[in-house]
C-alpha cells in the first residue's frame, strides 16, 4: 500500500484532506487492531497503516489482556501488547476488557493492567459467561476501583431486535449491556462518567435511553453510518457528551469518520466529538502516567 | 466523460513550455521542478448507482426529498444517480411506485436521476410490470430486494425475471439489504434469503448483467471468489465494510475477503444515499491507496460500461 499517497484531492469531493482530518484532532476509542483470532500483532501491524494514512491521532486499543471471550485469562501475546503500550505512549493507549461475572478478578487485572501498568481504563464486552449485564451489584466493586485510578469506563452496549414475540433487546447475548443498564449503572455513581459504547447500535433508542443521565457519555462506533444519528445525538445530549470510535478493522475510518462529517455541527463540535471529550475525560489517568497530553 | 486538463495542470504545463521556448537551456532545470512530488490530481466527477427516492417508513431521513438528496449528491460530485423507490419493499401496487419513480425523475432531472424500477417475480402479472419497466418508463434496470419482496433467489420465478430482463437488455440490481437486522423495527421480520443461488442463475443466464447492491452481509469470501468468477455480476460499494476494504480487496488484502485480488472492474460506486452518509461512500475511495485507473473505473468508468451495453 502506498501509506501516505492520494491520487485525488479529497477536497474536491466534500470531504477534509489529512491535514484538516489531523486538525480536529482524532482520537480513536475504539480500536480493535488487536484481533484476538489469528495473530494479534500482525493484525495490528496491518491495521496502524491505515490508522496513519486517515490522520488519526491516538487510538485507544480495547483487546488488552487475554480475549474478548474470556478476557480474564492471560495469553501469550500480552506480554507483547504491554511492551508495545509502553514504547508508544505517544500514541498508542489500551483499556482492558474485564467480566463482571468475576468481580474480584477483573479488578486484579485492573491493578496489574492500570495500576501497575500502561492502560488507561476499562471496557465491558458484549456478552459474558455468567449473564451478568454492567447493572448488577457486581459492577460496584469494578467501578470504585476505576474512581480510584481514574480510569476510562466503556460500556458495550446493543439494543438487538429479536425474541419471541420479537422486541428490542430480544436478541441480546446474555451479559450484554443495554444502554438502560448504563444508566442504572451511573445511577450509583453520579460523579463517574460512563461511556456508552455503540450508542446502543440503535441510536435513536439509545441516544434517547441516556439522554437523561448527565454522566453516561455516547460513542457510537460499529454500526452502520445512518444519516442523521449524530445530529440527533448532538440535540439530545449536546456535542460535550459524545466520544468517537473508530472500531477498525471491521469497521472503516471512512464509515466512522463520515458520521461526524456529515452531521451539521461547528468545527468546534466537531474537535469536541472527535477527540476533546476523551482527553478530557482521559487527562487525570494520563497525568497520573507521566504522558502529557494537549487537551 | 471527457477527460479534463485541470487548471493546475494547464497552468504548470504551459508556463513551463513557455520558458523553455523563450529560454533555451532551460529545459533541464525546470525538468526538475516538473519531477517534483504532485499534488493531488482533479478527479473525475462520480455515477452514484444505489440511491433511493421518496420515503423510507420507519424514519424520516435527512435528506429524504428529491431537492435536498440531489443537491447534497451534487455537491460531492456525482453526476448522476440510480436512483429506486423506497415504496417498492412495501407497496404491493409496484408499478405505482415504479410510475412515481420515472415521474420524479424526468420532472426533477432526467440527467442526473436515472429511475431503476422494480419488479417483484412472485407477484401477479409481474411480466407487465417489466414490460411497463422498459417499454412506457425507459429504464435501463431493475431492483429486486430479496429480502423485503420475499424472492427466493433459487426459485423458477426469480430466474425467470432474470431471463426476460436479460432478453430486453436491461441490468438486475440484487440488493442484499438495506437497514442492519438487528435495528429492524420488531414488527418487521425480513426473510434472510441466501444469495448462494445468484452463482447458478448469472451461469445459467450468460447474457444477463447482474450488479450486487449492498450485498457484503449476504455474501462470505468464498461465495465472492465463485461470485467474481462469474463476469456478468458486478458490486456496489456502499456496505463494503473495514479498515481500507474497497482498496484491499482490489489489491489482495482484504481483512475478510477472499485473498486473491478482485479487479477494479467488478466495483461501482454506491452510496445509499439517503439512508446512509454518502461521506462514507466517498471516504472509502481515500482509505486505502488506489490508482488513478482503479479510482476512475469505480467512480464512473464501470458504471457507464454496464449501464450504457
Amino acid at each position: 500500500m502506498n501509506e501516505h499517497k492520494f491520487e485525488f484531492d479529497p477536497k474536491q469531493y466534500g470531504l477534509p484532506d489529512l491535514e484538516q482530518i489531523k486538525e480536529y484532532r482524532v482520537w480513536d476509542s475504539h480500536y480493535h487492531g488487536y484481533l484476538t483470532s489469528g495473530d494479534p500483532i500482525s493484525y495490528n501491524d496491518k491495521m496502524l497503516k491505515y490508522v496513519h494514512r486517515m490522520g488519526i491521532e491516538r487510538v485507544i486499543s480495547v483487546d488488552i489482556g487475554g480475549t474478548l471471550p474470556r478476557p480474564l485469562e492471560p495469553k501469550p501475546y500480552d506480554d507483547e501488547k504491554r511492551k508495545f503500550l509502553e514504547e508508544n505512549t505517544d500514541y498508542f493507549s489500551g483499556i482492558i476488557p474485564i467480566d463482571p461475572g468475576f468481580p474480584e478478578e477483573s479488578v486484579q487485572k485492573m491493578v496489574d493492567w492500570i495500576e501497575n501498568g500502561p492502560c488507561i481504563g476499562i471496557k465491558y464486552v458484549g456478552g459474558n459467561q455468567l449473564g451478568i449485564t454492567c447493572d448488577h451489584p457486581n459492577n460496584d466493586m469494578i467501578i470504585e476501583k476505576a474512581i480510584e485510578l481514574d480510569a476510562v469506563v466503556y460500556i458495550h452496549t446493543w439494543i438487538k431486535t429479536g425474541g419471541e414475540p420479537r422486541h428490542i433487546g430480544g436478541a441480546n447475548l446474555s451479559g450484554e449491556s443495554l444502554p438502560w443498564h448504563v444508566t442504572k449503572l451511573a445511577e450509583r455513581f453520579p460523579d463517574k462518567i460512563l461511556i456508552c459504547g455503540h450508542a446502543g447500535g440503535d441510536w435513536e433508542l439509545g441516544i434517547r435511553a441516556i439522554r437523561s443521565s448527565e454522566n453516561v457519555f455516547m460513542e457510537f462506533a460499529g454500526a452502520d453510518p445512518q444519516s442523521g444519528g449524530v445530529d440527533m445525538a448532538v440535540n439530545e445530549l449536546g456535542a460535550d457528551r459524545i466520544v468517537w470510535g473508530g472500531h477498525g478493522p471491521s469497521r472503516s475510518f471512512a464509515t466512522e469518520l463520515a458520521k461526524v462529517l456529515e452531521a451539521d455541527l461547528t468545527d468546534e463540535e466537531r474537535m469536541k466529538i472527535f477527540g476533546r471529550n476523551y482527553r478530557k475525560l482521559a487527562k487525570p489517568i494520563f497525568d497520573k502516567k507521566g504522558i502529557k497530553i494537549k487537551v | 466523460m471527457k477527460n479534463k486538463l485541470n487548471r493546475r495542470d494547464f497552468c504548470q504545463q504551459t508556463l513551463f513550455s513557455s520558458i523553455a521556448l523563450a529560454l533555451p537551456g532551460t529545459t533541464q532545470a525546470l525538468g526538475k521542478f516538473a519531477r517534483a512530488p504532485m499534488k493531488p490530481k482533479e478527479g473525475p466527477q462520480i455515477v452514484d448507482t444505489f440511491v433511493h427516492l421518496f420515503e423510507w417508513p420507519f424514519r424520516k431521513l435527512k435528506y429524504s426529498g428529491t431537492e435536498p438528496l440531489v443537491q447534497k449528491l451534487k455537491k460531492h460530485q456525482i453526476r448522476e444517480a440510480w436512483a429506486g423507490n423506497f415504496e417498492a419493499l412495501f407497496h404491493k401496487d409496484i408499478d405505482g411506485t415504479n410510475r412515481r419513480l420515472m415521474e420524479e425523475c424526468r420532472r426533477y432531472d432526467p440527467d442526473f436521476l436515472k429511475p431503476i424500477g422494480s419488479v417483484n417475480p412472485t407477484w401477479p402479472d409481474w411480466e407487465e410490470d417489466l414490460r411497463r419497466c422498459h417499454e412506457e418508463y425507459h429504464m435501463a434496470g431493475i431492483r429486486v430486494h430479496p429480502d423485503y419482496q420475499m424472492i427466493d433467489l433459487a426459485s423458477t420465478e426469480f430466474r425467470s425475471l432474470v431471463e426476460k430482463a436479460a432478453e430486453r437488455n436491461m441490468f438486475v440490481q440484487i440488493a442484499g439489504d438495506l437497514e442492519d437486522p438487528r435495528h429492524h423495527h420488531p414488527l418487521v421480520n425480513t426473510r434472510n434469503h441466501s444469495f448462494e443461488p445468484i452463482v447458478d442463475v448469472a451461469r445459467a443466464v450468460p447474457q444477463a448483467r447482474i450488479q450486487l447492491v449492498h450485498w457484503n452481509r449476504k455474501v462470505r469470501a468464498d461465495l465472492l471468489s465463485r461470485l467474481v468468477e462469474l463476469p456478468n455480476i458486478v458490486f456496489d460499494s456502499s456496505r463494503i465494510e473495514g479498515a481500507g476494504e474497497l482498496g484491499a480487496l482490489m489489491n489482495g488484502e482484504s481483512w475478510y475477503g477472499p485473498r486473491e485480488s478482485i479487479p477494479a472492474d467488478r466495483f461501482l460506486f454506491g452510496s445509499h444515499a439517503p439512508f446512509f452518509a454518502v461521506e462514507s461512500a466517498l471516504l472509502k475511495l481515500f482509505e486505502h491507496y488506489m490508482t488513478v485507473g482503479q479510482l476512475e473505473q469505480v467512480m464512473y468508468k464501470n458504471a457507464n460500461g454496464f449501464y450504457n451495453v
